[in-house]
Formats: C-alpha cells, structure tokens, sequence
C-alpha cells in the first residue's frame, strides 16, 4: 500500500534527518577539528565550521606523525592496514572458494565431520583463543610481520559457509551438463562455479575488507615494532602521548584518512555488492 | 549415429530397486520415447544412458561399444535437460562451444559447427545475448543447439518441453520431430505426457514402476495395449474400465447389461472390460447397447465428450458434435465388439480371444 499524504511525508523526512544528522554529526566534527590548529581545538566552544589548517594539518599527519605515538607516518599506518586488509580479505577468499567446492561437490569420508569442524570455528573468534594463537605466531617468527597480522585472522568460517550457501543454490543439472559437456571438476571449478559466484565474492570482498581493515586487538598484540603499526590502533597510540596533550586536530585527521579506503571499496563496489546478497537468478 | 542396446539394465538404491531390467533394442536413427507416470523411473534409466548416474546392473552398449565404465564425455552423447541447464555466465554461442572447447577442436570448426546449429534452430540473432534475455522457448533451442554442435551418437531428452507453455510445447514437439528427421540421430526422448509420447515417436516405451511394460510403435500400443495400465495410459481421454463377469460369450456388467462378444471367451469369470471413449457409437442393429445416464457435455468442436456414469462407474464417451447434441440425461449408446478389451483383474494382463 502507498499512502500519499503530505503529513506523512514531512514526518518520514524528519525522522529521515534526524537520522543522518545523528549519523553524519561526528563525521563533520571530525573533519571540522581536522581543519584547526592545535590550539584552538583544545578551546571551548568546539568550533563547527572548517578552519584553514586543512593541508598543514594533512602534511604533518601524513608525512610525519605525532611524536609523541614515536612519529609513525600515517602513510606507513596506511599502507600496513591495507596489507593487512587485502591480505586477510583475498586470503579468506582464496580459501574457502575450494575448501565450500569439496564440502558440497565431493563425497569423502567424512565430510559432514569437516565441515562441522569448519562451522565451530564460528564460536571461536580471534578475541577467544588469542593466546594461543599468540603462542603458535610467536613460535612461527610471524610477530611483526605481515604474515602475522593476516594469517590468524584469515582462518575462519564465515566465507566457507556463504560460499556453500551459493554453490548450494545452483541446480545439480548444471554440473550434470558440464560433465557431458567434458569438463573435469577443476574445470567446472573454474568455468562455471567461479563465474557465476562473481558478485558473491564480491560481496565478501567488500565485507571481509571492512572487517580486516577494523582489526584493532590482534594488530595491537603483535606488532611491536612501530613501522608495523596498523591506522586503527595507530589512532589509539596517538592519543597516549605521554608529555603532551594530545594533538587533536592531527588525530582527526589521521581518522579522516583511516575512513578513506574502506569508503573507496564500497564505493567502487556498491554495484556487486548489493547484487551479491540480493541476486537470486541462478 | 548409432544403433544403441540397452540391455536387461537394473538400478537399485540402498535397498530399493527403481528400474528393475529393461531392455530396448534401438535402431539407428530411431526416436524412442519413454513414457511413464512420475516417479516410474524413466529419468533414471536415461540417466543411466548419460552416465549420470551408475549402472548396478544389466549392459549400455552404444554404437559397438560397452559404455557401462565410460564417463558421461566419452560416450558420445548430447543431453537436453529439462530446466535446459545453460551456463549463466555465458552467452548464447559460449555455451554451446563450451563442450567443443573442452575437446580441444580448432576454433574455426566450432565457429562453423556453432553457425550452423543456429541457422538450423532460426537463433543467429541470439548469438551473443545471454540465457537470462531469452525466453523459455529461445532458451529451449539454445540447448537443442548445444547438443546438436556436438554432433552425438544419441541425443537424450530429458522432460524437455515440461517448462513451456501449451502451444509452445505443441509448436516445439513437431520441430524437435523434424529436427530429428533431418539429422537422423538416434534419439532417447523421456516424457510423462502421453500425448507427446504418441505424437513424437517411432517407437514407444511405456514404463510403471521400473518395468517396461511395453514397447512398440504408438498406433501398435493403443490399438493392443498388452496390459490395463498401458491401456490406461495411452490415449486421450483414457480407456473406461468396467469390472465385468464372463459368462461364455457373454459379458455382465454391474447392472445386469449384458453385451456380446463375437466369440466364447477362453477366460471364464471376473474380468475388466476396457473400451476406449472414441469407440463408442449410436445404436445400430446388431450390437448389445448399453445405457448411460449423462452428468456433464463438454464440446470440444468436432467432437464433444460425454462424462456419465453407469451404476457407480465414471464413463466418458467421445462423438461426433452433431451426435451428441441429441444427449438427453439418458443416452444409448454401443460399441463394437471388436474393440473390447479384456484384462485380467488380479493380474492386469490382456486376456485375448
């Protein structure tokens, strides 16, 4: 039913402002203080309108750091979360495209056991066993390394299961044509399965790089080195600066630039990503 | 081409048999349709012949060959499913060059083959669309054309008019027929609509429960169903049934009608009388006449159907327009003797005279 009452409409506006000023409020904050120089950002009023210290601050933030986190370049921040993102994003994908094609095209003793197996891993998340975990990267020498922030992470079964979910769906004639048709397993792996999963793994793509790119606690754990810090928590350390007070208007811009990349991907992939969990035509 | 055997062929899963031996002969270049209700297990047994499925027992010789071991590519055949099963992904000439490109044939040759699938099937302007911008009945050719540029020893087709609308099946049965004509390939086509099974095949397979219960050409079987379920299921509208008793050269029914065969039955006692809707007529002077009370006229144009009921027994007859506009409530009509059909009631076998 669609009513069309003028009444209604203001209303559903409001709520619909309200909402995204509520949302959009310390997005402008943020970028507001980002704007400022130090000094008038410790003042009170909070300043609401944009100042011009834009690129100093952007310069300082980017090339050079706050001293007080030990003057770790947001750039290299940077680039070490994407490492780690993209590693943890691809790799999980990488993965469980072939372990979801065993669990649903193969039959092997077994199989429901492994993919319980798989499935219990859900119930534990990085957070639960950190310290064995810690333990097994400590004595692999992945501390401080790429590797180590990624692997850890890139064990789980959330993909495997939503790649089972999509093979699942598509009917068993296809693979029975495929066979007459003469392609192998791989080749039915690559030709057909992989294809019309696309949007699908774009969709975990979008998902996974969000997740990877938010990871605070284990980069916090393991990286000791500063040149390996990740943004996210690099943030955190910026605001421990032990002698001085902390440097807001270099922090929000270091948060501003931490928001940039994951905003970029879902942009770029907004198209699949949507027809991903929404797409049904098999 | 090829001629094909299947021979005395078993499936059983678990603990439950679902084809129990069937053999068919096949000549080259013969269209056999398997018919059944669902569930009889005529999609296994072509599953069989695919190689989709394993064979417990019994022998599939394509050709020469003993397929029984060969995987589904190496025996030379092209399957048409009934949800067509075309990639996605791919458009309408990748998927039909997709199996030639699995064979590694040069790409001038899959261009040629491919071209001229889709002259033959009138699809040249759907070349490079993709499956979901078809229609059912474009989609439907698409796959014929992925089997036919497989130039196979046999095609199967597997239910592959059921997801298309009424007169497009129609329109679809008579082209696959002639398409069938024309590349003269042997062809397995399983259905469960009668009507397709009669009007498309050289020679009819008609399966109940696993077993081929008979096998000849479609006027062959409905003018001599060898038993009461074939009898039942070939021909539209089906056979009336009537339990009858036997006394000599006479046949009781329920209400106490007797009606004459030409000759002393061999089989004595309860028996089941079919005759066939079309075999009714109006009285003349010399055959018995039986009397049905009418309940519902359904013109058809030339002809109309009569839905009645002696006793407590649905009868539907079939005749001429013009004559059943004189069905009053009460409606004499008669039947040839000839085109009695009498089965054994415990048994469902053909009694013949």
């Amino acid at each position: 039913m669609i009513e069309n009452r003028p009444v209604t409409t203001v209303i559903a506006h409001c709520v619909l402002i309200v909402g995204i000023a509520v949302l959009a409020l310390p997005i402008w904050i943020t970028f507001v203080a980002a704007t400022h120089d130090a000094v008038r950002i410790t003042q009170v009023p909070l300043p609401l309108l944009p100042g011009n210290q834009f690129f100093q601050n952007l310069a300082a933030a980017w090339g050079q750091g706050i001293e007080g986190a030990g003057g770790q370049p947001v750039g290299n921040m940077l680039l070490n979360s994407l490492a780690m993102a993209l590693m943890i994003a691809v790799g999980k994908i990488v993965i469980s495209l072939p372990s979801a094609f065993a669990i649903v095209y193969f039959k092997f003793p077994f199989r429901m056991g492994f993919f319980w197996m798989i499935f219990i891993t859900l119930m534990l998340p990085v957070e639960v066993r950190i310290v064995p975990t810690f333990q097994v990267v400590a004595d692999l020498h992945m501390l401080n390394n790429y590797w180590g922030l990624s692997v850890p992470l890139i064990a789980s079964a959330t993909a495997t299961l939503m790649f089972r979910q999509t093979f699942l769906t598509i009917p068993d004639e296809l693979l029975e044509a495929a066979r007459i048709d003469g392609a192998g397993p791989m080749r039915f792996f690559w030709d057909i399965l992989i294809p019309m999963s696309r949007t699908n793994i774009a969709a975990l793509f979008v998902i996974l790089f969000i997740y990877g790119w938010n990871q605070y606690l284990w980069p916090l754990l393991i990286t000791t080195d500063r040149s390996m810090y990740t943004v996210v928590m690099g943030i955190k350390q910026m605001l421990e600066a032990a002698e001085q007070a902390p440097e807001w208007n270099l922090i929000m811009m270091t948060t501003l630039l931490a928001m940039l990349p994951p905003i970029l991907v879902i942009i770029t992939m907004q198209k699949m990503f949507v027809k991903g969990l929404t797409e049904t035509e098999k | 081409m090829a001629q094909m055997q299947i021979l005395n062929v078993v499936k059983t899963y678990g603990k439950t048999t679902v084809v129990h031996g069937i053999s068919i002969d096949i000549q080259d270049g013969e269209f056999i349709v398997i018919v059944g209700p669902s569930g009889c297990g005529k999609s296994t047994l072509l599953r069989m012949v695919a190689g989709l499925e394993d064979i417990t027992a019994g022998e599939v010789h394509i050709g020469e060959r003993l397929v029984n071991q060969c995987e589904p590519k190496d025996r030379n055949i092209a399957m048409v499913f009934q949800n067509y099963a075309l990639y996605p992904h791919m458009s309408v000439r990748g998927n039909m060059a997709y199996g030639l490109k699995l064979r590694k044939l040069p790409k001038e040759e899959i261009t040629r083959r491919v071209d001229k699938a889709a002259t033959l099937l009138q699809i040249e302007g759907l070349l490079d669309r993709k499956p979901r911008q078809l229609s059912g009945g474009q989609r439907q050719r698409v796959a014929m054309g992925r089997a036919i540029v497989r130039e196979p020893d046999v095609f199967l087709f597997d239910e592959p008019l059921s997801n298309l609308d009424a007169k497009l099946r129609v329109q679809m049965r008579l082209e696959i027929r002639r398409l069938q004509q024309r590349l003269q390939v042997t062809s397995l086509y399983v259905t469960h609509d009668q009507v397709e099974a009669m009007t498309m095949a050289d020679r009819l397979v008609v399966i109940n429960e696993g077993r081929a219960e008979q096998i000849g050409t479609p006027m062959e079987i409905y003018r001599n169903p060898d038993t009461l379920f074939v009898a039942g299921f070939i021909g539209s509208p089906a056979m009336n049934f009537l339990p009858v008793t036997v006394h000599g050269q006479q046949l009781r029914i329920s209400d106490n009608t007797v009606l004459q065969l030409t000759a002393a039955s061999t089989h004595q006692g309860p028996a089941i009388l079919g005759i066939r809707p079309e075999h009714f007529t109006v009285p003349t002077n010399h055959w018995s006449e039986l009397e049905i009370i009418i309940d519902i006229v359904e013109p058809l144009g030339a002809e109309s159907l009569l839905h009645g009921h002696i006793e407590d027994l649905e009868i539907v007859i079939k005749l001429p327009a013009a004559i059943a506009a004189r069905a009053t409530d009460r409606f004499t009509v008669t039947v040839d003797p000839q085109h009695f059909y009498l089965f054994d009631p415990n048994s469902g076998q053909r009694i013949r005279q």
